[in-house]
């Protein structure tokens, strides 16, 4: 290679010295001193430098799953209730049957964020609980929310920010719109232990025919040799029943009455009297009218004007309590 | 303890001497069990504080550390239980006058028995009737089992009482004498089976209607059911 002449006498530039990054650093230009090519360059390698650059959106991950899950997730959050039992009401000349929920002291405790938790959500709790029962921790979390401690906690996801709530406000039934489809979510009624023929709907065995003391048993459990000898994963087989979270979809909001506490909702809902269930407006249906989400907004709002103040308070409060458990830890 | 003794059995003695103050101790331990809560039901409030278990003074200790902010109101306290009040509003509603649930009271001395004949009028249909066999209670759902003929063949209808489908019930035959028995099954069998209601209910029919034209003659007074 013979040794280049050198075209340019390096001069101190002063445009470079006050804006750096507008300019680039003065490099020969490589790839085509010696030849030339018509072929269009292989690839921007810019393009690995960026990210996602040149590729499709993820379809997997934090951001698509929320975009997944956008249009069904409800726009406002849900209330935990208490079973209460059922009844029916008739409308027109039908009988509606009804199940009776109680929202007791249902109170917004926290919000999650997109920013923060990675989705947008409302902490409800519902109840109250004696001081000794509280662990210190949680005693902690609701002195600074500015709440007595709750029986039950429980998250609602929501669609966005616009779905989130002031700590503290109290969730009154008329937060649901009367007609309005709802979702509910319990435990089922725990049946224990149970059978084959209870737990699966297996159909038994035979009463005579040579059959001895294996009526209601299951029969055989996956084949034998050749068939790896071995029992499927899943299979199924007798085992605790019920207890575990169902959903009923598309439940119609039959009445609401803030005085007594209760919603009424068409159709029977999982779970025995007592228990508590999770009421959120339907994933699968219309949210209710927007006049009526921004009056129910405004009512909560109304009924309690200074949940910012409280709040506040609550956390100053908080800190000078820390403050002192702290140096009565250190003292000892 | 006399001296001669210890001298002659000096390890019995001991024994003796053991002994006693084995006693003497159950005795005090004794006393000091039956004191005991003499002592705590004259303590002052000071005292009280000693009578927490270890837990429950933890328990103290730990949620004195902490404030608890009061509670807001909460419908447990004022309605515990909504299901009579829920159902009494959708009663007053459905029946506001109280003749329903009047004609099934067990207040009432006059009120529709267990064995009478019944007719119900409903929008849906034709009148029927029929012998009364059962009643359930069940609040806004009570209803009433009538067992009838139509066509010769024997039919039983259910009727919640307060649906506003049913627009009358009345009272056509009384059983003469009270059934003993709550639910009157027995009556499907062919044996006890009572058949066409259809000849006391024409009767029924007859009586009122002379009934009303008597009172339209003595005063133009209309009765009502």
């Amino acid at each position: 290679m013979p040794p280049r002449i050198p075209i340019r006498v390096a001069l101190p530039r002063l445009a470079a010295v006050n804006r750096p990054a507008l300019l680039l650093p003065h490099i020969p230009q490589r790839g085509i001193k010696y030849g030339w090519s018509t072929a269009p360059p292989r690839s921007k390698h810019k393009r690995f430098n960026q990210p996602n650059s040149g590729l499709p959106a993820l379809t997997t991950g934090p951001a698509a799953a929320l975009k997944r899950r956008e249009n069904t997730t409800p726009l406002r959050t849900g209330v935990l209730a208490i079973k209460k039992g059922m009844t029916s009401i008739f409308q027109g000349k039908t009988r509606v049957a009804c199940t009776v929920l109680q929202l007791d002291q249902v109170q917004v405790v926290a919000n999650k964020t997109r920013e923060k938790h990675g989705y947008w959500a409302v902490q409800v709790g519902l109840g109250a609980r004696q001081g000794r029962n509280v662990t210190s921790p949680m005693l902690g979390y609701y002195e600074a929310k500015g709440i007595a401690p709750k029986a039950e906690l429980a998250e609602f996801k929501v669609r966005g920010e616009e779905g989130l709530l002031p700590v503290g406000a109290q969730l009154l039934p008329d937060w649901f719109q009367l007609g309005q489809h709802v979702d509910v979510r319990a435990r089922s009624r725990g049946m224990g232990f149970a059978g084959g023929m209870k737990r699966h709907g297996f159909a038994g065995q035979e009463a005579s025919h040579g059959n001895s003391k294996n009526h209601r048993t299951i029969g055989s459990t996956g084949p034998s040799q050749g068939s790896g000898s071995r029992v499927l994963p899943g299979k199924k087989m007798p085992g605790r029943m019920g207890n575990e979270f169902r959903t009923v979809q598309n439940l119609k909001v039959v009445k609401v009455d803030n005085e007594l506490g209760v919603v009424l909702v068409s159709g029977p809902i999982p779970g025995p009297k007592g228990r508590i269930v999770r009421l959120q407006d339907a994933k699968k249906r219309k949210a209710p009218a927007l006049q009526h989400r921004e009056k129910a907004r405004e009512e909560l709002h109304q009924r309690q004007p200074d949940l910012q103040d409280r709040l506040e308070q609550a956390r100053l409060r908080h800190l000078d309590m820390q403050a002192q458990r702290r140096a009565h830890m250190a003292e000892l | 303890m006399n001296a001669a003794a210890v001298v002659r059995q000096p390890v019995g003695c001991l024994k003796a001497a053991l002994r006693r103050t084995r006693f003497q101790r159950s005795w005090q331990r004794c006393m000091a069990t039956e004191a005991a809560p003499t002592t705590t039901t004259t303590t002052s409030p000071s005292m009280a504080r000693t009578a927490f278990s270890q837990r429950q003074h933890m328990e103290q200790k730990k949620v004195a550390k902490f404030q608890i902010w009061p509670q807001v109101p909460s419908p447990r306290t004022t309605h515990p239980d909504p299901m009579p009040a829920l159902t009494q509003q959708e009663i007053a509603r459905l029946d506001p006058t109280g003749a329903r649930t009047r004609l099934f009271s067990r207040e009432h001395a006059d009120s529709a028995k267990v064995g009478d004949v019944l007719m119900v009028t409903s929008k849906n249909g034709e009148p029927f009737s029929g012998v009364f066999i059962q009643l359930r209670r069940r609040g806004v759902d009570t209803a009433i089992l009538l067992r009838g003929q139509m066509m010769k063949v024997g039919v039983e209808m259910w009727f919640k009482i307060y649906s506003p489908t049913v627009t009358g019930i009345d009272i056509i035959w009384r059983r003469p004498k009270r059934a003993r028995r709550a639910r009157l099954t027995y009556m499907r069998q062919p044996k006890h089976d009572m058949g066409s209601v259809d000849n006391l209910v024409s009767a029924w029919k007859k009586e009122r209607y002379a009934l009303r034209s008597k009172a339209k003659q003595a005063g133009g007074k209309r009765i009502t059911r």
